[in-house]
């Protein structure tokens, strides 16, 4: 392989580890939409459900991508059940402040519940298939990534149609775009917030999977995650589903390119001037139309 | 004549004792108070002592906070870099001897350290606060901050990376400094919000904090008042972090630019009560109080525990422990 075909690999890693930013990001993006919030404990959670899914496997012996039957449902409520616990208070007040320190001070409890249960230690899941790989004309694609792709893309396409066909989803969007006159037409502004909060708790259960099949990880991973999955919002623009997916991949890509080019840590510097300068030129992120209101 | 000692007792009660003159003197009261503590207890082996420490440099950097955020409404992510910054300002001063001065407790090192911030908080605050708004301010803060770290640690031989500056502790030889200079810094940040609260600067805040829109158009200057706010709770976050880098001896990006140092300021303000004087100060206590005495009887657990307090604080007292007051006497 020539030095052709390492920045082709360095491309294809770069789209792979990108979706999973993707998917935290949609999750990101929904929530802000309608709480106006950055859900700081997205990526907390997203670990959280990564030791859900290595705890079943390892101590029930459930496969990683079969539990995912059980793991969406219970984040659904999870996320419901976080909303109506915590938040349904907080967001019905002016200041935004107080919502996004519960949502901090849910990162920080989860965070070091994780550490007392699971240690610091990083862990991964090891099935037969982690180490199968793919070849197609002679680029190596981990077979689980490609799958952690599939349902990245699955999972976007699935929160898209909820909110162009359902009812509900309908409410969400609007919601996103005007709360007051949302609830003015008669539509509780609780419910459509619960509603987002599932979804993102939901999406961080399935990213959680995802992870857990291609990395390891570890309890204080969380906090970085969540500020990579910001920068993909950023890039995708906030309220749009396939935006954030995308960004993602951007983020990926400028990452891995900066990583292989330059150095690793410098690769997060640039992805966070790149960040910087999209929110200042292109608040509306890469894909959006016309500006939003901001 | 009977009365004649009376009167004399009369004239040296002043006739009317006003709200703010009882104010005054209690607050004088308190000051002399904590002032006395050194002479009372044992500063170097008492952990009251480190407390009261901790508590006076919260004070600072949650006044810094307050400034822009509770005065301002700019939520600015980026506390812990201008945290950062005055340590590193003070550590590079001191290692390479640039201002050929005393160094150990050198208000013009001091000085410095709270003024290299002010130039990053105008070289990022112009573009930012002139261009984003609300939500957006705050997400591009947190990428300043993470900007700022990055250069840290990839300063090369200048900043030592991660490893970070050793400085010469020969130097320590008592608690008893750290606490005055605390005292000091904690009384000018609480006496630079008041008079910025008092003067027409604290009124245009608030009234960009209020209505962005409508005091522009009232003939307020926006960007410059957001500036100063912002320039402002940079300096006061500054020298807080000179004072920590001095009793640190050991400044590296993991220890002065940790998060820790953006969420305690947040912290301290929307528990006290934000956009107020007493709030910041009653919250910097109780956030001390849990961090210091958390590490010592609840070694492994108060992690969680101060996660949860966060959670039940913000979720029944929203408006702080300053709003409990209100809301108890609204409820007679």
């Amino acid at each position: 392989m020539g030095e052709f075909g390492i920045i082709i690999q360095v491309l294809i890693s770069g789209i792979l580890f990108g979706t999973m930013y993707g998917v935290a990001a949609i999750g990101l993006s929904l929530i802000f939409g309608t709480m106006r919030i950055i859900f700081f404990a997205q990526g907390t959670m997203i670990i959280f459900f990564a030791y859900i899914c290595y705890w079943l496997f390892t101590l029930i012996g459930i496969d990683p991508y079969l539990s995912l039957i059980l793991l969406i449902p219970i984040s659904l409520l999870l996320g419901m059940g976080f909303y109506y616990g915590l938040f349904k208070e907080a967001a019905a007040l002016e200041q935004k402040e107080v919502s996004l320190l519960i949502a901090i001070g849910l990162m920080w409890a989860v965070e070091n519940i994780m550490t007392r249960v699971w240690t610091a230690d990083p862990r991964a899941i090891v099935t037969a298939y982690t180490s199968w790989i793919l070849r197609p004309f002679g680029i190596n694609i981990p077979f689980t990534r490609l799958i952690a792709l599939l349902i990245a893309v699955l999972s976007a396409i699935g929160v898209s149609l909820f909110l162009k066909r359902t009812r509900i989803g309908t409410a969400v969007r609007a919601a996103s775009e005007d709360m007051e006159s949302t609830t003015l037409m008669g539509i509780n502004p609780h419910w459509v917030n619960a509603v987002t909060f599932a979804i993102g708790i939901g999406l961080a259960g399935i990213a959680g999977v995802g992870l857990a099949t291609v990395y390891s990880f570890d309890p204080m991973y969380g906090f970085t995650f969540v500020i990579m999955s910001v920068i993909a919002l950023a890039l995708g623009g906030m309220g749009n589903v396939f935006g954030a997916l995308l960004g993602g991949i951007i983020l990926g890509l400028i990452y891995n390119l900066t990583a292989y080019f330059i150095d690793s840590t410098w690769a997060n510097a640039i992805c966070f001037v790149v960040f910087l300068l999209v929110l200042m030129f292109r608040p509306q992120g890469l894909f959006g139309g016309a500006a939003q209101k901001v | 004549m009977a009365k004649y000692p009376f009167n004399i007792l009369k004239s040296l009660i002043p006739t009317k004792i006003t709200q703010n003159q009882i104010n005054i003197y209690i607050i004088i009261a308190v000051i002399i108070g904590f002032a006395t503590v050194p002479f009372f207890i044992d500063v170097d082996t008492s952990y009251f002592a480190y407390y009261l420490f901790l508590t006076f440099l919260f004070i600072v950097i949650a006044q810094g906070w307050n400034i822009v955020a509770g005065y301002a409404g700019q939520i600015s992510l980026c506390q812990n870099s201008f945290f950062g910054l005055g340590a590193y300002t003070t550590g590079l001063i001191w290692l390479y001897d640039v201002t050929k001065t005393g160094y150990y407790f050198d208000p013009v090192v001091m000085l410095l350290s709270g003024l290299v911030p002010v130039i990053l908080a105008i070289i990022v605050g112009i573009p930012l606060l002139s261009r984003l708004r609300g939500d957006y301010f705050a997400l591009g803060t947190l990428g300043v901050q993470f900007t700022v770290t990055v250069l840290m640690l990839k300063g090369g031989a200048f900043t030592r990376g991660a490893d970070g500056l050793h400085l010469p502790s020969v130097a320590f030889e008592s608690m008893l400094p750290y606490y005055w200079v605390g005292l000091l810094l904690a009384l000018f940040a609480v006496a630079v919000v008041y008079f910025i609260n008092r003067s027409n600067i604290g009124l245009a805040l608030k009234a960009i904090r209020e209505d962005e829109t409508s005091a522009a158009s009232r003939g307020v200057h926006v960007l410059q008042y957001k500036v100063f706010a912002f320039a402002v709770g940079a300096s006061l976050t500054g020298i807080a972090g000179s004072l920590y880098g001095i009793y640190l001896f050991h400044i590296n990006p993991d220890s002065v630019m940790n998060l820790n140092w953006l969420f305690f300021p947040i912290l301290m303000c929307v528990l006290g009560g934000n956009g107020t004087i007493m709030g910041p100060i009653i919250g910097a206590f109780a956030l001390a109080a849990l961090l210091s005495y958390g590490d010592v009887y609840l070694l492994e657990t108060h992690p969680i525990l101060s996660g949860l307090i966060i959670i039940l604080v913000m979720k029944f007292m929203p408006t702080g422990i300053i709003g409990l007051k209100d809301k108890i006497l609204s409820r007679r």
